[in-house]
């Protein structure tokens, strides 16, 4: 930090080193003396005044730091002989950043820059400053300044990097990638260039504009020698020569890098691509994706006559076998892998020879079928064949396994991937409720009379067959889903605990107990599992959809909070960080990851997960607070009043979405949030649904984010809207004049009923059939909530504008209090009456009413919380005058009897709850009664086959298992885990009733008040 | 089927299968973008067939003098590719780059006192213990430093074992 002449900012360093010591050691108070005392010593110091700034911001006195931060800025700006340094100007850089005033800062260094105009220190940190804001068009030009001051490459290849990320997003063309390269030419001819860095970027750049040719001139020359690794050099000139349409020169190049890494998968793909010249659109897109596109079809690729498409599938097969000869061992799988992959090129030619490539698949098998990998290595190649051989593969398959290996593992790999393979080819849905019983039998069999293989194992490490259990899983819920057995489940969830209780770090069975309790509306227990797996930092981002989306719709607030709110913080504070991790790359001369870095950024930013947690963390503070109006103002307020999140919602059509969640992990029954195959009927599901379910998904988010992001601007609007009506006096129709949040109010109404597929007159139309009882809510569909919301919201905008009359004639009316109260007690019921059996009751049904008492209904309290908190006044005179006009007295009758209907709903879903929670307390009617039938007979094609066989390994207290294991085994206590199911059930009732408890209470006291007037 | 690539942003989104696994770390991302500004030559994936994320490296290159040196600060290996010899690959690339390209003299690492596994297989890649740091996860439990020498180091003199344990003050280098 000092600079020369153990000065800093000006001042002599041993004055400034305590300071800084007591800030690195968080003694603020202690820093805050200090500083305080040398500025009596140098009151002008605008180093001591930022120091002093500092110190302020980290106590948490922010408004304090802003002021004295701008007192040093304004030093800098009128005093000429204040001390410009970087250190200066990085301290206060530090703090506006932290109040959220990085301008500030960076008109601070134009400043200073401008003073200073050959000071490179304070070029570069202009420059850093201009990557905060990503003004990559002022970081072309300040790199460029400095690049004149010192002509060094760095500044440039800053100012080049500078250039291709405006290119990259969108602000200029090709012009802009000619001045680069012109700058970059002009730089080598006169000094070279000394970075493989640089190197990337020049070829980059030149690629950029589809110069191959000049590219491969650059790396063929002088250089060419920049890259100390030749085998990276050879991936560079491959890809290059191939685009300039070489592919035969390029194919050689492969050949090369094959020779020294003969694993290398990529390269292999490449060698064909080149030798087949069968892409034109080279190297941009992964081969698999090309091919998934077109699904196999018998199409041509490749432009190849049929004797040259012979002759290079010649070389090619004969390149391979001489990588197989020259390999030393047995693990390398790609020159294997490369049969098969030159069948499926033959194939994509027309030219396949479906027995030629299942007998490579055997003969892969043989030599690779132990391990893990072996199916997701071949997925691709089983694909191209048909159904009748992929029978037969599978057939010859079961036949050669037993014939392999004797060696335990092995053959237990070998078992295994028999079993992975039938569960990839779909094969289960062809077998009978019998069939896969007994396959779920024989897979737990399998694992139990293997668990001596581990017995010597590191607890820590992976144990041998863990897969089995995962693949029996699978196939339990397989039956739940044909058969509705419920202990079906039951025996999954035991096979899964059975198996943590042996080892507790198996994350895959961790991942399907999430969702199996969440399906059984068990979600504090899902919620417990997925603590268990510490999911953190970036995997917040990736693996948190397995439990989000449930907790959202569940009552427990206080850990959906701690969810929402770390998840956040992840993400806010990446992107307070980013920029200076991005300098950090162009410091250390690694350009390419300056770059890639602001495209991670933006990648993020864009995250549909993060704008709906955004939205949804507003939501969960108001529902949170929805009985305290003050508490919620406050809240809209610190959102700006929603304003944010209209825009959000208005520029969401436009705005590119990034879908970053890792859906692998999740389970064949949902696998994306949306779906839940085991909510419909049996039928056929795609084995490869990805493409459409991705569309799918992406639609449905933003009509999703377009919607909720209105509701924290309709809220506070209805706020508004219930505030003024009393308040400023009621005109003849009961409505009160406020023009900007009416029209505003019916602006967002119209656009709320447009999601939902209708205008707003006929929304309100359907509403009112509803509330008469000539249609069911079934109307609603999955929407129900929405249409609700829409119900509160519009009765709350009638109080407010006299259009609504006009469009309630035309709606066969809708809107009245009376309406709203009706139509939620008429949802309330219904959904009671849908939910019957809590044993066999989804998750998702009763999230729906979860969501109904927490949202429209508790919106609902909150307003007529407004109504009588503007129309009963606090002060005694102005209680007088409200009670003396009529007609607070006529309205306030109507929202007594509101707040009645309104309370007997409550009341309604609370009796429901009770009973439920009463009904789980008997064993007959819960899982503990299942669970009874469960372990006393067992018939076939019944739950339970599965769980006798935990029991019975558990009760012959095996020797061979080791102490560890047999440990494991004798905690074992599934009588214990099915109360916590049962008791994890009744805390989701439980915590709902209490929310229900507490509107009633609020709604009481509204009572009492109302009866003053 | 291992193609060995330097490790780049988008892998983090990716790496969840890998990461999932308790012995393995998840850092912020402070960390794993440092690691990337500086030394993106040190931070390596290993992809298979489909692109799937088998494993990967990171690492960094530090010290003064003979005490310059490459230093392995995570290697992994998701479950399905384990026993493969895929982390030896990634290994053998950082061990590579510190000796031809960076001229480092020896390679370390630091493992869990316990963490057998681990500590055989990096003693089959030639990792000798060369001291035993106490208290070093978390004040808990002891790390042991392993070190394999590289071509500049000919006398083999960066891996002659301490004789005796040291605490983390007084480590050189984090």
């Amino acid at each position: 930090m000092a600079s020369k002449f153990g000065l800093a900012g000006g001042i002599p360093e041993r004055r400034v080193r305590p300071i800084w010591d007591a800030i690195d050691s968080r003694q603020f108070k202690n820093a805050l003396k200090l500083v305080s005392s040398l500025l009596g010593k140098y009151p002008n110091s605008p180093y001591i005044i930022s120091l002093k700034a500092l110190v302020l911001e980290r106590m948490g006195k922010s408004d304090e730091a802003l002021s004295v931060c701008l007192s040093a800025k304004e030093q800098l700006h009128s005093n000429d002989s204040a001390l410009m340094d970087d250190l200066t100007l990085s301290t206060l850089q530090i703090v506006f950043q932290r109040l959220g005033h990085s301008d500030l800062a960076t008109s601070c260094y134009e400043h200073a820059a401008a003073k200073f105009p050959n000071n490179l220190d304070l070029m570069m940190g202009l420059f850093n400053c201009y990557v905060r804001e990503s003004s990559f068009v002022k970081q072309q030009q300040t790199a460029i300044k400095m690049y004149k001051i010192a002509s060094e490459e760095r500044f440039l290849l800053w100012a080049v990097c500078s250039i291709q990320l405006q290119v990259l997003f969108g602000n200029g063309g090709e012009k802009l990638l000619l001045l680069a390269e012109g700058l970059l030419k002009k730089h080598v001819a006169t000094h070279g260039l000394h970075e493989p860095e640089a190197l990337m970027v020049y070829i980059s750049l030149l690629e950029q504009q589809d110069k191959f040719g000049h590219a491969l001139e650059i790396l063929s020359g002088n250089l060419g020698s920049l890259l100390m690794v030749e085998v990276d050099k050879l991936r560079i000139q491959g890809r290059l020569l191939a685009r300039t349409g070489d592919y035969k020169a390029a194919a050689d190049v492969y050949e090369k890098i094959l020779e020294s890494c003969p694993d290398d998968w990529e390269c292999l793909q490449h060698y064909l691509d080149c030798l087949l010249e069968d892409d034109p659109t080279w190297g941009s897109e992964p081969i698999e994706n090309r091919i998934d596109a077109i699904k196999c079809a018998d199409c041509r690729l490749s432009p190849l006559t049929d004797e040259v498409f012979d002759s290079r599938i010649t070389r090619a097969s004969t390149f391979v076998h001489k990588l197989q000869e020259n390999l030393g061992n047995d693990i390398v799988r790609c020159p294997y892998l490369a049969n098969l992959e030159i069948e499926r090129r033959k194939h994509l030619y027309g030219k396949g020879d479906e027995q030629k490539l299942m007998e490579d698949l055997i003969q892969y098998f043989f030599r690779f079928g132990h391990l893990a990998c072996f199916t997701s290595d071949v997925e691709v190649f089983v694909q191209v064949l048909s159904s009748d051989k992929k029978v037969e593969l599978f057939k010859k398959l079961m036949e050669c396994s037993s014939t392999i290996s004797q060696v335990p593992a092995k053959a237990l790999g070998l078992s295994i991937t028999i079993f992975k393979f039938q569960q990839f080819l779909g094969n289960m849905y062809g077998l009978t409720v019998g069939g896969l019983e007994d396959l779920a039998v024989k897979m737990v069999e399998m694992f139990c009379m293997n668990l001596p293989l581990s017995k010597d194992l590191d607890p820590q490490e992976s144990m041998h067959g863990e897969e089995l259990l995962t693949m029996a899983c699978n196939v339990l819920i397989q039956l739940f889903w044909r058969t509705q057995y419920f202990g079906f489940i039951l025996d999954a969830i035991m096979v899964l605990e059975f198996g943590l209780t042996i080892r507790r770090h198996v994350w895959q069975y961790k991942i399907l107990l999430m969702h199996l309790y969440s399906h059984l509306g068990a979600i504090s227990l899902a919620y417990d599992w997925y603590k268990s797996l510490e999911v953190k930092n970036i995997l917040l981002e990736t693996v948190s959809h397995n439990i989000l989306p449930q907790m959202l719709g569940s009552p427990l607030w206080m850990d959906l909070n701690t969810l929402l709110r770390d998840y956040l913080k992840f993400m806010d504070d990446h992107f307070k960080e980013s920029a200076d991790l991005t300098f950090l790359a162009y410091r250390h001369r690694n350009y390419s990851k300056a770059i890639e870095f602001v495209q991670f950024k933006e990648r993020l930013q864009n995250s549909n997960q993060y704008l709906l947690a955004r939205i949804e963390s507003a939501i969960l503070q108001l529902k949170q607070n929805a009985g305290n109006v003050d508490e919620v103002e406050c809240i809209l307020e610190n959102l700006k009043y929603g304003m944010h999140f209209v825009e959000l919602s208005n520029e969401i059509g436009s705005k590119s979405l990034t879908f970053n969640e890792d859906l692998e992990s999740r389970p064949w029954w949902t696998p994306t949030p949306e779906e839940n195959y085991l909510l419909g009927p049996v039928g056929e599901i795609s084995h490869f649904p990805k493409d459409n379910l991705m569309k799918k998904r992406e639609a449905n988010t933003r009509t999703l984010i377009e919607k909720k992001a209105l509701l924290p601007r309709m809220i506070s609007l209805s706020i508004q809207s219930a505030s003024v009506s009393f308040k400023d006096g009621v005109e003849v129709n009961g409505s009160v004049s406020n023009p900007n949040v009416s029209s505003e109010m019916k602006l967002l109404l119209e656009h709320y009923a447009k999601i939902l597929g209708y205008h707003l007159s006929d929304a309100l139309g359907v509403l009112g059939e509803v509330c008469r009882g000539l249609i069911s809510t079934e109307v609603f569909g999955v929407d129900m909530i929405d249409w609700v919301n829409l119900a509160v919201f519009s009765s709350a905008w009638k109080l407010n504008s006299h259009e609504f009359d006009l469009q309630e004639r035309e709606a066969r009316k809708f809107g009245s209090w009376h309406d709203v109260d009706t139509l939620l007690k008429r949802c309330i019921l219904e959904r009671l009456k849908f939910l019957s059996n809590p044993i066999s009751l989804h998750s998702t049904d009763f999230q729906t009413l979860v969501r109904l008492i927490t949202e429209p209904l508790s919106w609902r309290v909150l307003l007529i919380q407004c109504y009588v908190r503007t129309s009963v006044p606090s002060g005694k005179k102005k209680k007088k005058s409200a009670s003396a006009d009529p007609s607070v007295l006529t309205l306030s009758s109507v929202v007594h009897d509101s707040i009645r209907s309104l309370c007997g709903t409550f009341e309604e879903a609370m009796r429901w709850l009770r009973n439920q929670n009463r009904k789980l307390e008997y064993e007959e009617e819960n899982l503990e009664g299942t669970f009874l039938s469960m372990r006393s007979e067992v018939q076939k094609g019944r739950p339970g086959r599965v769980f006798q066989i935990l029991e019975t390994l558990c009760s012959s207290g095996s020797k061979e298992l080791g102490d560890r294991i047999s440990g494991a085994l004798e905690s074992w206590d599934p009588d214990n885990l099915v109360r916590k199911i049962v008791s994890g059930q009744r805390a989701v009732f439980s915590e709902t009733l209490s929310i229900c408890e507490s509107k009633c209470r609020t709604l009481n006291a509204l009572k009492q008040k109302i009866s003053q007037i | 089927m291992t193609t060995i690539r330097r490790f780049c942003c988008d892998d983090l989104l990716r790496f969840a299968s890998v990461n999932l696994d308790h012995l393995t770390e998840t850092f912020n991302m402070s960390f794993y973008m440092t690691y990337l500004a500086r030394w993106p030559d040190y931070f390596h994936v290993a992809e298979g067939p489909g692109k799937r994320i088998m494993g990967y490296i990171m690492g960094k290159v530090e010290g003064q003098g003979e005490s310059w040196h490459g230093h392995v600060t995570a290697v992994t290996v998701a479950p399905e590719y384990r026993r493969q010899q895929v982390a030896k690959k990634l290994m053998n690339l950082l061990e590579e780059n510190s000796d031809k390209i960076d001229k480092a003299y020896f390679v370390d690492l630091f493992v869990r006192a316990s963490n057998t596994p681990a500590i055989k297989m990096y003693e089959k890649l030639g990792y000798v213990i060369y001291r035993r740091v106490l208290r070093y996860y978390s004040g808990e439990e002891d790390a042991l430093d392993m070190r394999k020498a590289l071509s500049r180091d000919v006398e083999k003199k960066s891996v002659i074992p301490l004789k005796r344990p040291i605490t983390p003050e007084e480590l050189e280098y984090d």
